[in-house]
C-alpha cells in the first residue's frame, strides 16, 4: 500500500518471483514489458502456452467444485437447507454435505448478507453447470461438520482461534459465520484471478471475471462487517487476521494473504483499514490450483483429498501444491 | 461444453431480457428449481438477481440513448488501458482529495509526449470524517488507486497519457452537483457536496465505483496476453472490493437511515438512464427474499459489463452517442477511446 519507486520494483521482482515459482509459464515481468513491448511478451507467452495441458473444461470444473462448497455452506447458513439435489450430478463421484446448520442471526443485516451471498453462489453452481453441460462434475463430498476434528475445526485450531483439540462451529453465532465466511471468500477471489487468465475462450473468460468481480465483493462485504465490528469486539478483526495467517501457511513461502487490520503508513497519512488485500501496485493476488487446493484441504503437501474435500475434487485438477519447502 | 457461439449467443439473451427476467430465476434457484439444462438460460435470459427498478430518464434532457452492442468493435491492449487510465486519475484525485486533502503528485500525472497538456483537477478537498471507519475506509482506497495509476502509468511506458482535465467539483456548478440533481438526489437548483458528509462522501464513491468494475469487465477481452488479463483480473477485482466496501457500508448505515438506500438507487437509475435501454445497474435495496444487494449482479451471480463508450456515457453525463466530453472530464478523456 505504498508507492515509492524502489518498493514498487521490489515489489514487482518479488510478483515474477512468485509467478516462475508457482507458475512456469509466467515468465514475462509484468512490470518491465510495458505494453509497448507486449509482442515480444505475447510471443512468449505462446510458447509457454503450447505447454499448459489444461482445458477451459478443466478449469471451470475446477471452479465448480468450489461453488459447490460456497452454495452449501451460504445455503445451509442462511436457508438452512444445502442446494438442490438436482444440482449435484454430473461426472466423478457424487458425494454427500456432512454438516449444515442454519445461523440464528442477531444482526439483521447480517442474515440479508448471507442470504445474498446464498442466491449467488447458488447461481455460480447453476451458471458453470449450464455452461459445462454434460461435462459438469458432479458434487464432491463436502465436509461442513462442526466436531473437533472436522475441517472447520482443522482450520480454526490451526489458525488458533480455538484450543487444540476444540471444535468450531461456524453456524454458531454471526461472528464464527463472519470467521468461516472470510475463510472462504478470499480463496475464491484469487482463485479466480489464478484462473482467469486459463481460459482460452473470451467469452468464458470475460464470465468468469464476472464471477471473480462478484467473489470480490462478496469477500469486501465479509471484510468490512468484520472490520467494523472489530472496532467494539477486537476479536473480530485478530481472528480474521489469524485465518489469514493459516492460509498463508498452506500456500507455500510468497505472502498472498492478508488480514484485515488496520495499518498506519510511514508517510504520516493516519491509519487505513485493509478491507481489500492486495499489493503494492492496489492490485489483487493470485493463487494457482495447486494453491488453492492447499487451503481447502487444508494441509501444504501434495495430496489429492482432504479438508473440506474429504474425498477430494472431482474432475482433472485434483492434486494441491507441494507448498512445504520454505 | 457449448462452443463459443452458444454461449455468446446465450449471454446476448441475457442481456437482451435482463429487464423483463428479474425476479424469477433467482427466487426459482433459492427455492430449488430444476438446474443443468442448457434450455433455461435460453429459455429464460437472464434476469437481474434481485429486483430492480425501471430506469427513470434523465432529467437533464439528454438525447437518444446509445445503442449497447459491441459486436463490431475492437481495441488494442494500449487503447484499453489508455482508457483505465483516464477511469484511474478520475477515482484517484477524488479519493485523495476526500482521504488526504491533496491530489495526486504532477510525476502521476504528465504524459509520454510532451504536446499533451496535463489537465487540471477543479474541485475536492477533504472530507472532515465523523465516522473513523469510513474516514479509514476512504485512506485505503486512496491508496489503491493511486496503486493503479502508477501500475498503469508503469504498464503503457512510453505509451502513458496525460491526467485530462477533472471536474471533481463539490460546488453549484461541479460535476458532482450536476449528477446529483440529474439523478434527483437534491433538487434542482441545490447543490451536492461530495466533501461535506460521511454520507454524501459514500454516495460520491457509490455512483464512481460501480461503473469502474463494469468497465474493467467490458475491457478485459482486450487486453491480449495472459499476464495482462490476469492483472486486469486484479483491477477488476480491487474495484469490486471497493465497491463493495462502499455498498455494504452504505446499506448497513440505511438501517437507520433509510435516505441511503433511496440516494444508492436514485444514482443507480441516474446511470442506467445514460448507458442504454440495457438494465445493468442495482441499488442497493433489500429484496423480496430479505437478502440485501450489495452485488449488482444478473441472475447468474455475475457481475454487469459495460463498454468503453457506456461508461464514457456516465462519465460524461450524456446519453447521446459520440459525445466527446462534459460531466467529469469537461475536456474530454485522453487516449483513442474518446466517444460515448
Amino acid at each position: 500500500m505504498t508507492d515509492t519507486s524502489e518498493q514498487l520494483i521490489e515489489a514487482l521482482d518479488a510478483r515474477a518471483a512468485r509467478r516462475s515459482e508457482r507458475r512456469e509459464f509466467f515468465r514475462t515481468a509484468l512490470g518491465a514489458v510495458a505494453i509497448a513491448g507486449a509482442g515480444a511478451a505475447a510471443l512468449a507467452w505462446e510458447a509457454e502456452a503450447t505447454a499448459q495441458t489444461v482445458t477451459d473444461i478443466d478449469v471451470f470444473n475446477f471452479a465448480l467444485n468450489l461453488e459447490y462448497l460456497e452454495a452449501n455452506f451460504y445455503s445451509w447458513a442462511a436457508y438452512g437447507t444445502g442446494i438442490s439435489s438436482d444440482m449435484m450430478s454430473g461426472t466423478g463421484t457424487q458425494g454427500a454435505v456432512t454438516g449444515g446448520q442454519q445461523v440464528n442471526f442477531t444482526d439483521p443485516v447480517v442474515r440479508a448478507y448471507a442470504r445474498e451471498i446464498a442466491g449467488d453462489e447458488i447461481d455460480h453452481v447453476n451458471f458453470l453447470r449450464t455452461a459445462l453441460g454434460s461435462s459438469a462434475v458432479a458434487q464432491p463430498a463436502i465436509d461442513l461438520s462442526v466436531g473437533a476434528t472436522s475441517a472447520f475445526s482443522k482450520a480454526a485450531q490451526a489458525a488458533g482461534i480455538v484450543a487444540a483439540g476444540a471444535s468450531f462451529n461456524p453456524f454458531a453465532s454471526d461472528e464464527n459465520f463472519l470467521l468461516a465466511a472470510f475463510l472462504f471468500e478470499d480463496l475464491g477471489v484469487t482463485a479466480y484471478k489464478g484462473a482467469v487468465p486459463l481460459i482460452t475462450n473470451t467469452a468464458y473468460m470475460q464470465a468468469a471475471s464476472g464471477i471473480l468481480a462478484t467473489e470480490a465483493y462478496h469477500a469486501a462485504i465479509i471484510r468490512s462487517t468484520l472490520y467494523a465490528k472489530g472496532v467494539a469486539t477486537p476479536s473480530y478483526r485478530t481472528d480474521a487476521d489469524a485465518i489469514s495467517n493459516a492460509r498463508d501457511a498452506l500456500d507455500g513461502k510468497t505472502d498472498l494473504d492478508q488480514g484485515i487490520s488496520p495499518v498506519t503508513p510511514s508517510d504520516g497519512s493516519g491509519i487505513q483499514s485493509n478491507v481489500t488485500p492486495t499489493d503494492t501496485n492496489g492490485l489483487v493476488y493470485s493463487r494457482s490450483t495447486g494453491q488453492v487446493l492447499n487451503i481447502a484441504y487444508l494441509t501444504d503437501a501434495a495430496v489429492a483429498k482432504g479438508g473440506f474435500f474429504p474425498n477430494g475434487v472431482n474432475g482433472t485438477i485434483t492434486t494441491s501444491a507441494d507448498s512445504s519447502a520454505s | 461444453m457449448p462452443d463459443p457461439e452458444t454461449l455468446s449467443q446465450v449471454l446476448d439473451a441475457a442481456e437482451q431480457r435482463r429487464a423483463e427476467r428479474r425476479q424469477f430465476l433467482r427466487t426459482a434457484s433459492v427455492f430449488g428449481m430444476a438446474a443443468g439444462s442448457s434450455a433455461l438460460l435460453a429459455a429464460c435470459g437472464a434476469g437481474d438477481k434481485n429486483k430492480a427498478p425501471t430506469p427513470t430518464p434523465s432529467s437533464s434532457g439528454t438525447a437518444t440513448p446509445t445503442p449497447t452492442s459491441s459486436a463490431t468493435i475492437s481495441y488494442g491492449p494500449t487503447d484499453v488501458f489508455a482508457f483505465a487510465l483516464n477511469l484511474e486519475y478520475l477515482e484517484a484525485q477524488f479519493f485523495s482529495q476526500a482521504a488526504f486533502g491533496k491530489g495526486l503528485d504532477a510525476t502521476l500525472t504528465a504524459g509520454a509526449t510532451t504536446d499533451v497538456t496535463v489537465g487540471t483537477v477543479t474541485g475536492g478537498r477533504q472530507v472532515s470524517f465523523t465516522d473513523a471507519v469510513v474516514q479509514q475506509y476512504a485512506r485505503e482506497i486512496a491508496t489503491d488507486e493511486k496503486g493503479h495509476v502508477t501500475f498503469l502509468r508503469t504498464q503503457l511506458g512510453t505509451s502513458v497519457i496525460a491526467q485530462p482535465a477533472i471536474n471533481i467539483d463539490g460546488g453549484a456548478t461541479g460535476a458532482f452537483t450536476t449528477a446529483a440533481r440529474a439523478a434527483g438526489l437534491v433538487g434542482s437548483s441545490a447543490t451536492f457536496d461530495p466533501y461535506a458528509s460521511d454520507t454524501n462522501f459514500l454516495l460520491a464513491a457509490f455512483l464512481l465505483e460501480d461503473v469502474i468494475v463494469t468497465a474493467y469487465k467490458g475491457i478485459i477481452p482486450y487486453v491480449g496476453t495472459a499476464t495482462l488479463i490476469e492483472a486486469t483480473g486484479g483491477l477488476q477485482a480491487t474495484e469490486s472490493y471497493h465497491a463493495g466496501l462502499i455498498r455494504s457500508t452504505l446499506y448497513a448505515k440505511g438501517v437507520s437511515t433509510a435516505s441511503l438506500i433511496t440516494g444508492a438507487e436514485q444514482i443507480s437509475n441516474w446511470r442506467d438512464s445514460l448507458d442504454g435501454t440495457t438494465d445493468d445497474d442495482q441499488g442497493i435495496r433489500t429484496d423480496v427474499n430479505g437478502a440485501s444487494n450489495v452485488v449488482p449482479a444478473d441472475s447468474n451471480g455475475i457481475i454487469y459489463q459495460r463498454t468503453p463508450p457506456q461508461v464514457l456515457n456516465i462519465l460524461f453525463m450524456n446519453a447521446a452517442t459520440g459525445t466527446t466530453k462534459g460531466g467529469f472530464f469537461p475536456n474530454g478523456v485522453n487516449g483513442t477511446i474518446t466517444s460515448s
